[in-house]
């Protein structure tokens, strides 16, 4: 039979945000596979280089519209490193809640919109009800449901109010009843079953050597994981175990991001024991004031320089829900960095896709593109 | 090369490659700065990958120096549980590296951001084309040249007819 080739996307249920995937098909099978990005370029990077640290915090959570603390986080890393801040350990706390919460709610939204696109219809309603749970207790502290402009250059703007841990504990304890159930409905269904083992295999060293990350990686049976490989944060004060799973096919994917899910409440867990028993600052003091005050319109003055502000590279590498991000910056001594690099999971994960879309059918393609977790904004910033 | 550890490995790099590596001072957050001429980049990174365990190349990324075009590579290793960086310079009038993708396919669409976003040709790389921007895009955006508040053109091709 002839080849062709078809656009999956820009517009795709299967793309789950804007992005075109194009595969060559000969009848149904996958012969190859060119994914198209760029749908969703804003410059971020570009426009790092003329605002100051803090206002850069706004854009990061649109870098990624599930997990925005992650990368708020992440870039708030980078520029600490570059500026030379140490927050305090309070802060430390409440971020690592933020981030492990954040872990939480996006494996669930990717829960939800995987099983429904695999055809169960159920799990999806389970999935959205229960994330908004974490959604209510984001807002309850950072005033967001999703963009939450919540992290500064030396800590995080504010402290969590009465009454919270307790209730993060509530739902923790909801969710402990609830992961189990999740597993069940898929676990027990043939559907499920049947379109995800053995579909999309991209084995540990391709993985590797294509750069793939996070759950990806770790289904393939690689043990690998930033929070304990190298660490950041507080994290070595915690104690979680790392997700890995031997099948590299979307079934070992579900079950690293059904594990990861479990470490998430038990993180939160330590994390809100340790804050109900240390009061403190969640502010570093000697922070330089125009760090948080506004830019100027853009023009010529941009890299101004400020005496006895340190030059510095800063660099910062986490893992994020959807794998190993990583954030650039080089500080010449201005208000602005002079250059930020932000390394996207995602936009590897899709890169590598002809790796593991080529011999298989083209009524694979969502099962195995919704396997990878993809957030556009994220691999296109 | 058994317990491998970084005190090791840079001294067998720089016997290795002589005045084409120079390892520059390390920062805390990463396991050292390592500045390789363009011509040897390959082999480096060939040697990196087979002996030094360097197996995951995380990000290729570039830094317009406005005199010289800076190429960075991050590589991490399993084994000592860190990132290496690497950094390549390149003149600014049409900069070009070789291509690191025959020893990490990952590098790929690195490559390919790092042409489109700062013009820089990496040399034998098997498809350079722009991932972000569209073709037929006229500029390279994160050159410094390029400044935010003049109104562009923008002269959008079909990609693929």
């Amino acid at each position: 039979m002839s080849e062709m080739w078809i656009n999956m996307g820009p517009q795709h249920p299967m793309t789950h945000g804007l992005w075109n995937l194009r595969v060559k098909v000969d009848g149904e099978l996958i012969v190859d596979a060119d994914p198209e990005i760029g749908y969703l370029h804003r410059g971020i990077e570009k426009i790092c280089e003329y605002r100051r640290y803090n206002e850069v915090v706004t854009l990061m959570d649109r870098t990624c519209y599930v997990a925005g603390i992650a990368w708020e986080q992440l870039y708030i890393m980078a520029a600490e490193e570059a500026l030379n801040i140490n927050p305090p350990p309070r802060a430390e706390y409440v971020r690592v809640l933020s981030q492990e919460l954040q872990r939480l709610s996006s494996h669930v939204m990717w829960y939800a919109a995987y099983v429904q696109d695999i055809g169960l219809m159920t799990p999806f309603l389970y999935g959205m009800r229960d994330r908004d749970l974490i959604l209510d207790l984001f807002q309850s502290y950072t005033g967001a449901r999703m963009t939450y402009e919540f992290m500064r250059v030396g800590g995080v703007r504010n402290d969590v109010p009465v009454g919270f841990t307790d209730r993060c504990r509530k739902v923790m304890d909801w969710f402990d009843q609830r992961l189990p159930e999740y597993e069940k409905v898929c676990d027990n269904s043939t559907i499920f079953l049947e379109r995800t083992k053995g579909i999309g295999v991209l084995k540990a060293a391709d993985c590797v050597n294509d750069g793939v990350t996070g759950p990806m990686l770790r289904a393939a049976g690689v043990d690998r994981d930033l929070r304990r490989d190298r660490p950041y944060s507080v994290y070595p004060e915690l104690d979680f175990d790392v997700a890995v799973y031997d099948a590299p096919d979307c079934y070992g994917r579900y079950r690293v991001r059904m594990e990861e899910m479990k470490q998430s409440v038990r993180i939160v867990r330590q994390v809100l024991d340790w804050l109900d028993r240390n009061p403190g600052p969640v502010l570093a003091e000697k922070v330089p004031r125009f760090v948080g005050t506004p830019s100027p319109p853009p023009g010529k003055e941009i890299y101004v320089e400020r005496r006895g502000y340190p030059k510095g590279r800063g660099f910062s590498a986490m893992e994020e829900p959807h794998g190993e991000a990583m954030a650039y910056i080089i500080n010449e001594g201005a208000e602005h960095p002079y250059r930020a690099k932000l390394r996207s999971p995602v936009f590897v994960n899709i890169a590598a896709s002809k790796d593991y879309l080529v011999g298989y059918r083209v009524s694979d393609i969502p099962a195995i593109m919704g396997s990878v977790d993809i957030c556009v904004g994220e691999s296109d910033r | 090369m058994t317990d491998l550890t970084l005190a090791t490995l840079l001294p067998a790099l720089e016997s290795r490659f002589g005045p084409d590596v120079k390892v520059l001072p390390s920062r805390k957050e990463v396991l050292g700065v390592v500045q390789v001429k363009g011509e040897r980049l390959v082999e480096v990174a060939r040697f990196l990958h087979d002996q030094g365990t360097f197996t995951h190349c995380a990000l290729v990324s570039g830094v317009d120096w406005i005199e010289h075009i800076e190429v960075l590579y991050h590589l991490w290793s399993d084994a000592l549980k860190g990132y290496l960086e690497l950094t390549v310079e390149t003149a600014p009038e049409e900069p070009h590296v070789p291509s690191v993708t025959s020893v990490w396919r990952g590098a790929n669409w690195h490559e390919r951001e790092t042409w489109d976003m700062l013009g820089v040709r990496f040399d034998g790389h098997p498809d350079l084309r722009r991932v972000l921007m569209p073709e037929g895009y006229r500029f390279h955006p994160l050159r410094k040249s390029f400044e935010l508040h003049e109104p562009e053109e923008l002269e959008v091709k079909a990609r693929h007819v």
